[in-house]
């Protein structure tokens, strides 16, 4: 079993903060939470962390402060910047000052997952250079996949839903989330649920064909969701 | 017209005419004095005439310009001009005739005088006159149109600043310091004008960045809140279909808010950063990214981009408009339809298959404006494509001939 990764939540909005604390519990991380930036700093120097997930707009000043100071701890923590701020000048700001990733709200818990995962992965090389679950291994690095230590070829799309899956087992994701996730690279709104279907479709089929379990159980109307069980 | 012309011009045809009416009058005037003077020397001659009548002969008195002639009545005296012919010229003489009585007898005297010297004495004058006015209106224009000038010259600094002025870049205008109090309040009435359009400029960003924030954040409660509840072990079918849509919802609501934001944000001069890159790589860099639904579409691509096309604009708005074109032509497209995007002499078209629109024309670029059978789209993408065209003046047109097609005409910097 892997060890639990202590995350540090830096939210205000304390219903977003309670949620999210939940979704990542159930996800195998351990939660704290700071609703400010003087509580933030105070956790930062009893614990230990893996990352940070932090909100800009904090009643006791701008977030950014926090990314140099943790910064300038040489200590290696990963950055998440989640902020209702869309504007492209923050993002900018919040990632050339060293965060390692920026999540605008409102976001998917799956999503969240699925990036604090990829940020810990990055942190971590050594550790970390392969994803196994049973008969798949993903190496995310080279974005190669094996079910029974076969190689399989599947698209890069494919290769990111299936990772995307990965950091999400036994998760309800609705098809906006995954229809978000798929067109995430062109920047706003999402894409028709068939790019969706079409891609998870060839995805079941491959690891079918190569002998692999029927993990991903298409919920009609709802999404789908990654079983292990 | 410019400012100095207009005073110059103003000057010199003032000048002319009371110059010439000037001259005229003056001519006049002292060919008056000249005449004058010229009677009142013939009266002086007829009062020697008299003295020295009184002493010798009067036959003694005649002379070249002096005549005598015997008559019967007194006719008092007159002037009046006369041209006698001296050495085969005319020469114009002033004639002053009076009677006089000398032993009951009356004789008509009459004493000549010549006047073309005084004539020639005008013309003189005159010129000298007119030659000293020309160089003193010479002289008064350059003088002025200098002094003109550099009172004015703080007024076209001014001129100058405010053309260079952008919003984002400057605060207050720092306009040069004037003598003159007119330009000086101008100045004055500038700068507090810039002031409070950058403070108007400052709060309405500010404005549109809370609004964001203070919508968002309840959105991301709401999502989050229904995210958790699906994730629950004993729903019904039906309970977790309602999440599901509850979550769309949310999520059309949270990109509405986002367009919206962004279309003010243009209308704010928000992006204001420019760049010249070639439209040709972006183009083809963003019909990558669309590789998935043009293969899932199966549509067929059609792309002819001629000539290398640099354009100047911001980099976000052009990668938007592109992102924004490519998206369109994907979603109206017919299942196995075409997408044609061809480049050349700065005129950029997208067109592709599909049914003609269920609104008018004209209704296109409006806003949540959509057909029938597209309800899952915002409507917004192309009122944000016009939007960034109307900024920077490039012309946009629609037209449908058995192919939805979009025209975009850039201009060159």
């Amino acid at each position: 079993m892997l060890k639990k990764h202590n995350i540090l939540l830096v939210e205000d909005e304390l219903e977003l903060a309670r949620s999210t604390i939940s979704s990542l519990s159930k996800n195998g991380f351990s939660p704290f939470h700071a609703k400010n930036l003087k509580s933030a700093r105070k956790l930062l120097k009893q614990e230990k962390f893996t990352a940070v997930l932090l909100d800009l707009g904090l009643p006791d000043g701008d977030g950014m402060s926090l990314i140099k100071e943790i910064k300038n701890t040489k200590i290696e923590i990963g950055l998440i910047i989640v902020s209702a701020k869309d504007a492209l000048e923050n993002k900018v700001q919040g990632l050339e000052l060293g965060a390692d990733d920026y999540l605008t709200k409102p976001f998917f818990f799956s999503e969240l997952n699925a990036r604090l995962k990829s940020v810990i992965r990055r942190l971590n090389l050594e550790e970390n250079r392969q994803l196994t679950i049973n008969e798949i291994t993903l190496f995310p690095e080279e974005m190669r996949t094996m079910i029974h230590g076969e190689m399989v070829e599947l698209t890069g799309k494919e290769f990111g839903l299936l990772l995307y899956f990965f950091s999400n087992p036994n998760r309800v994701i609705s098809k906006t989330t995954l229809g978000e996730f798929m067109s995430s690279s062109y920047d706003d709104y999402g894409f028709s649920d068939d790019v969706v279907y079409t891609h998870i479709k060839n995805l079941k089929k491959k690891i079918a064909n190569n002998g692999g379990n029927d993990y991903i159980k298409n919920i009609y109307g709802v999404g789908y969701k990654f079983t292990l069980e | 017209m410019k400012l100095l012309t207009k005073t110059s011009l103003n000057f010199i045809s003032a000048s002319v005419i009371f110059f010439l009416l000037g001259s005229v009058a003056m001519y006049f005037s002292v060919r008056n004095i000249i005449a004058e003077d010229l009677q009142k020397r013939l009266l002086q001659e007829k009062k020697e005439f008299f003295f020295n009548a009184d002493k010798n002969k009067l036959n003694d008195l005649k002379s070249k310009l002096v005549f005598i002639q015997i008559t019967d009545k007194d006719i008092g005296y007159s002037f009046s001009d006369t041209v006698l012919i001296v050495n085969n010229s005319y020469i114009l003489y002033r004639k002053l005739t009076f009677s006089y009585l000398v032993n009951e007898q009356y004789y008509i005297i009459s004493i000549l005088k010549n006047q073309s010297h005084s004539d020639l004495l005008i013309k003189k004058i005159v010129i000298m006159n007119v030659g000293f006015a020309m160089l003193f209106f010479l002289i008064m224009f350059f003088v002025n149109r200098h002094s003109i000038k550099s009172a004015l010259s703080v007024f076209y600094s001014t001129i100058r600043k405010l053309e260079d002025f952008e919003l984002s870049k400057i605060q207050s205008l720092s306009l040069e310091a004037a003598e003159v109090q007119e330009i000086k309040k101008l100045n004055e009435v500038f700068e507090k004008m810039a002031t409070q359009i950058y403070n108007d400029f400052e709060a309405q960003k500010e404005y549109t960045e809370n609004v964001s924030h203070e919508l968002q954040t309840p959105l991301a409660i709401i999502s989050s809140k229904a995210d958790e509840l699906m994730q629950g072990e004993n729903l019904s079918k039906e309970q977790m279909e309602q999440l599901a849509l509850l979550l769309e919802t949310t999520n059309r609501l949270s990109k509405i808010n986002q367009a919206l934001i962004f279309l003010t944000k243009i209308d704010n001069r928000f992006y204001t950063q420019e760049a010249t890159f070639s439209l040709n790589d972006l183009i083809k860099e963003k019909l990558q990214i669309f590789d998935v639904p043009i293969k899932e579409k199966d549509l067929k691509l059609e792309i002819d981009l001629f000539e290398i096309t640099h354009i100047y604009m911001n980099p976000y708005l052009a990668e938007t408009l592109i992102i924004n074109l490519i998206k369109n032509s994907i979603i109206h497209n017919a299942r196995g339809g075409v997408l044609r995007v061809h480049l050349s002499n700065n005129v950029l078209t997208f067109s592709n298959s599909g049914s003609p629109l269920s609104f008018p024309e004209k209704d296109i670029f409006k806003r949540f404006i959509r057909s029938e059978n597209s309800k899952k789209n915002l409507g917004i993408g192309l009122s944000i494509v016009q939007r960034i065209c109307e900024l920077y003046t490039f012309k946009i047109t629609y037209s449908y001939i058995s192919e939805h097609q979009f025209k975009i005409i850039f201009k060159n910097k």
